[in-house]
């Protein structure tokens, strides 16, 4: 019995390699397309962080003291000078047209205010429409002048007799220590290429499942597909899903190894543990879309689910707006989505190395996904056979 | 005979416009009578910018749940602490008495970050010595870090001011004076055209107009791989019209997605931002004007594309994935600065880049035509060239087309003297 029932997956197995090699949309679809996003985001966010972003000032002074400040924002990691502009509309403009991400105004008598202790006051405008160059160039240029104002400050404490060991204490009493957990660099790769690959990869898993088994009632070949199964749907079922839950779970753990081992990326558990979380991202939304073909079962409406449901998977992941910030109606979604698990698996055990209790939860989760097919494999036979549904 | 000649390209120009009318009509059929194409085109078009805004409503966080330590116990540190509860950005909702237990509360994810003030801290405050507090940040979401840091450096800051008068007093620097050197150079900075460092606000106009682009391509090259598989030769046109059928095929063909795609402007450009108060400062007419070649380079593009799309489903299948490297390639997050040559010389190639940015800048930061002359020709060029390249894989196509036509004929004369 059991015996049977491998052979006959093992001959579903063998049918479904020889479809892949006569279509290039299978290799296209995994290979192709995962090769392809290795390539562009490693290559991409190389940087970590943007720097040297461009930035223009207004310097009505043109003093020694507002050149020098502006060498120093020049020197700064995120912000580069590249224009000097004349006037505040200039500057302005220049925003506008997106040539630079912020600009600093200097007012007349800068020098000669500084000098004389009348507290002139520097202005800075950065452009929040591009947030992430925006907010990093605000923290750039506030700690230029907080250090501008700290020199100055050190200057006139020593003027007045203070000795040098509570100068310090006297310009910054309470200094702030940031630990950022994980992630000390605060690198963009980091904190994106951990689910941006593993997004594409769970999108590819479920649009090419939903291909391989819509394609056999498009083409009206589900019949055959059966029978080579000895009419069994979960041979079926498995013998022709295996080649794809192998192919993309090596693909999956090549972006591991890609991320941990040659980008150097944190990992504070071991690999293993997020092998192992790939595999069950691949076995769970291979499953999703079994699911999604046996409810419509129309190839084009099951590409259109998929399509929705794989793009909202960033969305819902929780890596860039956290859930539970979301509206309530919205939240309530975000646990259909195994990649939502997978990145709680990632955060506790590569970005943060707590101990696997915290985690296990998930990865039963991820797994509790693969029940998912059984409530439609009647269906999806049925569809199978009889092959009554429109193939437009 | 000057007149009849001009009579006749009358008549002929009468006739190129009816043909071009009747592939306009006929287009506009097959995109309601496709119920794939009717989920992409309209569908979609609707749903998306609604559920996207709708989800990123809040636009910035609010009482994010943070822990802290207080090892000091002293006025000063329950001050600091009360202080940081009271913003915005964050909300204390524990407070532990070791580092280990709010670690715990962390792995846990019940706090996104923790607050640290050691024991020595209100004792180096008295004696006029630096005192540390540590703030530590969950990075797993950017924003949460950014949330901590604001809420933590504002007030730490206000409170080292504090400290630092006390202490200029002590030395006998008083009034005016201290004030001064407490704050020599003040700065003044100002957030223009997203005051509220919103998140949907920043991400939001680069996702509708990818909405279009995306939408667009996937829809144009469903009706093609669909008119491919029901046409019995597998190609894309027949070639019913010769000889410059061409262009009526495509500006008939072309005009039926603008049109289609220029109503749903108003209501993804121009309803959906006003609803939910994204940023709305272009003006409407600019908006208009770049609107034209965006969407014009954009069917062209996908009708070029879509020559090569054998089956209904395959192009989305292949390209979905694509929607999130065009976020990237437009340089909204990261910025264009800082994209790799060969990138940004990729990312040129696609309307949607220069549409992203084009209508950032005019809707956003409220730049007009004028100013972006660099995304308006390029998107201009783009129509003309991938016009060009549509013509050309039309061509193609047709004459394939004619070619299995005729190789059919001549197999069924063949066929007749066997029989």
């Amino acid at each position: 019995m059991l015996n049977d029932l491998l052979k006959a997956i093992a001959k579903t197995f063998k049918r479904e390699l020889k479809r892949m090699i006569g279509r290039p949309i299978y290799f296209l679809g995994s290979i192709g397309v995962m090769a392809f996003c290795y390539i562009f985001f490693l290559t991409f966010f190389n940087e970590g962080q943007p720097t040297r972003m461009p930035i223009g000032v207004v310097d009505h002074d043109n003093s020694s003291v507002s050149r020098q400040f502006i060498r120093n924002l020049d020197a700064t990691q995120q912000a580069k000078v590249v224009m000097r502009l004349n006037s505040h509309t200039e500057a302005r403009e220049e925003m506008q047209k997106g040539n630079i991400y912020a600009f600093v105004e200097i007012g007349h008598n800068f020098e000669a205010d500084v000098l004389s202790y009348r507290r002139p006051t520097l202005t800075f405008y950065v452009n929040d429409g591009y947030l992430i160059a925006g907010s990093l160039l605000l923290k750039d240029i506030t700690y230029m002048s907080a250090l501008t104002s700290g020199a100055m400050q050190q200057q006139v404490l020593r003027a007045k007799g203070v000795d040098e060991n509570s100068i310090m204490a006297t310009i910054q009493p309470v200094v702030l220590d940031t630990h950022l957990i994980g992630n000390p660099w605060a690198n963009y790769g980091i904190y994106l290429l951990n689910v941006l690959l593993p997004g594409v990869l769970q999108l590819m898993v479920l649009l090419m499942t939903i291909f391989a088994i819509g394609v056999e009632l498009k083409e009206k070949t589900s019949r055959q597909w059966l029978r080579t199964a000895d009419n069994s749907m979960f041979a079926a079922l498995t013998g022709k899903l295996l080649p794809y839950t192998v192919l993309f779970t090596i693909l999956g753990m090549i972006a591991n190894i890609l991320l941990y081992s040659y980008m150097h990326y944190p990992l504070h558990s071991g690999i293993g543990w997020m092998f192992l979380a790939t595999f069950l991202l691949v076995l769970a939304y291979q499953a999703i879309g079994v699911l999604m073909i046996g409810l419509t079962p129309v190839l084009r409406d099951g590409v259109c689910l998929a399509a929705f449901y794989g793009l909202l998977a960033f969305t819902y992941a929780g890596f860039t707006f956290p859930i539970e910030q979301m509206p309530p109606a919205a939240q309530i979604f975000s646990e259909l989505f195994p990649i939502r698990h997978y990145f709680r698996i990632y955060v506790n055990e590569a970005l943060h190395g707590v101990s696997i209790e915290y985690s296990i939860i998930y990865f039963v989760i991820l797994l509790s996904f693969t029940i998912l097919p059984l409530f439609i494999f009647y269906r999806l036979k049925k569809a199978a056979i009889y092959q009554n549904y429109p193939i437009k | 005979m000057a007149l009849q000649h001009k009579i006749f390209s009358l008549h002929q120009l009468n006739s190129n416009m009816k043909d071009t009318f009747a592939v306009f009509v006929n287009e506009f059929r097959s995109v309601f009578n496709d119920r794939g194409v009717v989920i992409i085109f309209i569908f979609a078009s609707l749903i998306y910018p609604l559920l996207y805004s709708a989800i990123y409503k809040n636009e910035i966080l609010v009482n994010v749940p943070i822990a802290a330590v207080d090892c000091s116990r002293s006025h000063r540190s329950a001050e600091l602490l009360r202080h940081i509860d009271a913003t915005q950005e964050v909300n204390i909702v524990s407070t532990f008495a070791t580092l280990d237990e709010a670690q715990e509360a962390y792995n846990a994810r019940k706090v996104h970050g923790v607050i640290y003030i050691p024991a020595d801290f209100d004792k180096k405050l008295n004696t006029g010595q630096q005192a540390t507090i540590s703030a530590y940040c969950d990075m797993s979401s950017f924003l949460y870090y950014r949330a901590m840091m604001l809420a933590s450096n504002y007030c730490v800051l206000d409170m080292s001011n504090q400290v630092q008068i006390e202490r200029l007093n002590a030395q006998g620097i008083t009034g005016e004076e201290a004030s001064i050197i407490s704050n020599p150079i003040p700065y003044d900075d100002t957030i223009l055209y997203n005051g509220g460092t919103g998140f949907a606000s920043f991400l939001m106009p680069a996702v509708l107009i990818l909405i279009i682009h995306q939408t667009l391509f996937f829809g144009i090259g469903m009706l093609a791989g669909t008119s491919r598989e029901e046409n019995r030769f597998h190609v894309l046109v027949n070639s019913k019209l010769n000889n410059g059928g061409t262009y009526r095929i495509i500006i008939g063909k072309g005009a039926c997605y603008f049109f289609i795609y220029l109503a749903w402007s108003f209501y993804i450009l121009g309803f959906i931002p006003h609803i939910f108060n994204l940023p709305h400062i272009g003006n409407p007419i600019d908006l208009l004007f770049f609107l034209i070649p965006f969407l014009l380079a954009t069917i062209f593009f996908s009708m070029t594309v879509s020559v090569f799309q054998p089956n209904r489903e395959t192009g989305m299948i292949l390209f979905l994935f694509f929607s999130l490297i065009l976020l990237f390639l437009s340089g909204i997050s990261w910025p264009r600065s800082n994209i790799p040559g060969i990138w940004q010389a990729f990312g040129w190639l696609f309307p949607a880049t220069n549409g992203i940015q084009g209508y950032v800048k005019i809707n956003t930061l409220g730049a007009d035509l004028h100013h972006i002359p660099f995304e308006y020709i390029s998107l201009w060029i783009q129509t003309g060239i991938y016009f060009l390249t549509t013509t050309w894989a039309y061509h193609w196509q047709m004459n394939k087309s004619r070619k299995k036509a005729e190789k059919k004929e001549m197999e069924q004369m063949e066929l007749v003297p066997n029989a």
